[in-house]
Order: C-alpha cells, then structure tokens, then sequence
C-alpha cells in the first residue's frame, strides 16, 4: 500500500510503534509562508521557488520526524520524553547546541519577567 | 498583524511566536509603550524586549552575514532614507544585553551600521522568520503519539528546525557557486546540499530505512 508522494494533496501519516490517535494528516504547506521568509532570511531569492519551498518542508518534517523518533527512542530509557533528549542528539552540533540553550536560558526570562509583572499589577490593584 | 487588547499584550504574543524577535519589532514596542503607559509596565515592556531581543547567536550569525554579504551584489552604499532606519535599528539593539559581553554588542553595531538596504531587509527577514509552535506541535505530537509535547521542547525543536534549514539553503548556495549557477535556488541544489549533509553526519538516519511513504 505505497503512497505515491508526488504532489498529493493531503498524506495519512501511518504511526509506527503505536497508530496515532490524532490521524494527523499531514498537508502541503503546512511551513510553507514561514518557510519562504526563512530561506529568503538565509540567502536564497526574495521569491523562492514553490518547488523550493516544497521540497525543503519535506526535507524539514522528515528531519524532524527522524529526531523526534530517536529522542523517543532515548527517551524511553528514562521513562518519557524531555527536552534533555533533544539536546542530548544535537550535542556534537556546536551551533544548535548553543542556539537551544539560548532559546531556553530566554524563555526562563520572559517566564520570570512575565510573573514579575503579574505581581506587580496585583500589587498595583490592591493599592487602589 | 494580531489582534491584541493592549500593546503588552500584543509583546507577550509576538514573544510566543517568534523567540528571535528582530529590531523593527522591538522599535514597535518602544513605540507604543511610552505613550500612555505607567512607568511600571513600560519599564517591564523594556525588560521583556530586551531579554527577547538577545542578538542571536554570533557563531552563527557571523557565516550567515558572510554569505548574505556575499549575495548582495552592489556595493555598500548608503541612502539618507535608510540610514534613519538603520539609526533607529542600532538604538534598539544598543540597549540590549548581549548574549556575552559589550565588545561583541559593539561587533554587531559596527556590521549592520554598513549594511545595504537589502542586506538589512534580508537580517530582519533572517531574526524574525520563524516556525509556527502551533503547527510544529501538532507535528510532534502525530510523531510521538503522546499529547504531552512541552512548550520548550516545541521552542526547541523549532530553533533546531530553523538551523537546519539555514545548513540547506547555505549549503545548497555554495553548490550553486560551484556549479556557476544564478538565481533563485533549484530543487536540484537542494538535493546535492541534502545529500552533502548526510556524508556529514548532520541529518540523523535511521537504522531502519523508510518503506512506505
């Protein structure tokens, strides 16, 4: 039952260990818009090509699909997945490796930043 | 873009979506905090821009300039239209810790005050294009099967997702220099940069090749 991949609109994505309950079925262009500013971003046209464009999501969900598959795999030592898994397969990627931890480091930030201002509105209102 | 009840509001939405928030984001915060705003939450408005607007990552920004740098045929030149712009772009990363010390911050002030507008057009496109967490999220959660995917791991792996199409495009522009070849890029260069990418070990396989698509 092999699935022609050639420009079919919509896919079934088959589960592999476990079927998904979601019956996620995955559409084209799904990154499409994000992905035309990113690769302009990175140095290709300002107006990539749609087969471009096409062609890097499937490379970028199989990329994806394949990390979180072994993240699982890791995972599933331990128990459940975490975000250490991911790191753990980016480790010897020195520049990922970084950009993760300095996405994390901020999103810490904004957390504490955004409960400092919560705070602070209910000290405001309690004032009043 | 989003609708919001009021511009803090809007900023922690902006933040959700696309961590590398670029300067002309953060120059709309300014903007429209100031004016009517309690010293409080302008002063916190500033905090979340500037902990958002961390310059990304110099290790990676340096090679991505070189190449945009590369691609940008004319000379640098600047008009006096841009420069307010660019005037206002530097003040904006000027009050913003970077990630390590003042002397990469200055690195960083000296660079984008030369560039061109289309280098500077490409920089913001660069810092504020971004994966949908929601839809990357779903992804995740139709691989795994599990529905407890955590907000940081969604950051993460679209932080990871970004790179990796920024290795691509990269790649696949140095095999079309070779090639001696102009425009838009192909498909073609994009399997050759895929490919080139595997020899390298960047692309995880899997121990079980992929039968059924």
């Amino acid at each position: 039952m092999s699935n022609p991949s050639a420009g079919t609109s919509s896919k079934s994505k088959a589960g592999t260990s476990q079927p998904s309950e979601t019956s996620f079925k995955r559409k084209r262009g799904v990154f499409q818009k994000d992905l035309q500013h990113m690769m302009y971003g990175f140095g290709d046209d300002s107006n990539p090509l749609p087969e471009t464009v096409s062609l890097v999501e499937d490379i970028v969900v199989e990329y994806v699909t394949d990390l979180a598959h072994k993240a699982q795999d890791i995972g599933a030592k331990r128990g459940k997945l975490s975000v250490e898994d991911f790191l753990y397969l980016i480790r010897k990627d020195l520049p990922k490796l970084n950009r993760c931890t300095e996405l994390l480091s901020m999103q810490e930030e904004l957390k504490q930043a955004r409960k400092a201002f919560e705070v602070d509105e209910e000290k405001l209102a309690t004032l009043e | 873009m989003k609708q919001s009840k009021d511009p803090f509001e809007a900023a922690q939405e902006e933040q959700d979506d696309s961590p590398p928030e670029s300067p002309i984001a953060a120059d709309e915060l300014e903007t429209q905090t100031p004016a009517g705003q309690d010293v409080l939450t302008g002063g916190d408005d500033d905090e979340i821009s500037a902990a958002v607007n961390n310059p990304s990552e110099p290790s990676t920004s340096a090679p991505k300039l070189a190449s945009t740098a590369a691609n940008a045929s004319a000379g640098k030149h600047k008009d006096d239209e841009e420069e307010e712009e660019e005037e206002n772009m530097e003040v904006e990363l000027g009050k913003f810790p970077s990630s390590s010390d003042p002397a990469k911050m200055a690195k960083m002030q000296a660079i984008l005050s030369q560039f061109t507008e289309e280098q500077m057009s490409r920089y913001e496109s660069f810092r504020r294009s971004a994966l949908q967490k929601s839809n990357m999220r779903r992804l995740l959660v139709s691989i795994t099967g599990s529905q407890k995917i955590s907000l940081p791991m969604t950051i993460v792996v679209c932080g990871i997702a970004k790179l990796f199409v920024g290795e691509l495009v990269e790649t696949a522009r140095i095999v079309m220099t070779e090639r001696k070849e102009s425009g838009p890029i192909r498909p073609c260069h994009i399997r050759e940069a895929y490919r080139r990418l595997k020899l390298e070990g960047k692309v995880p396989r899997r121990s079980v090749p992929r039968l059924f698509r």
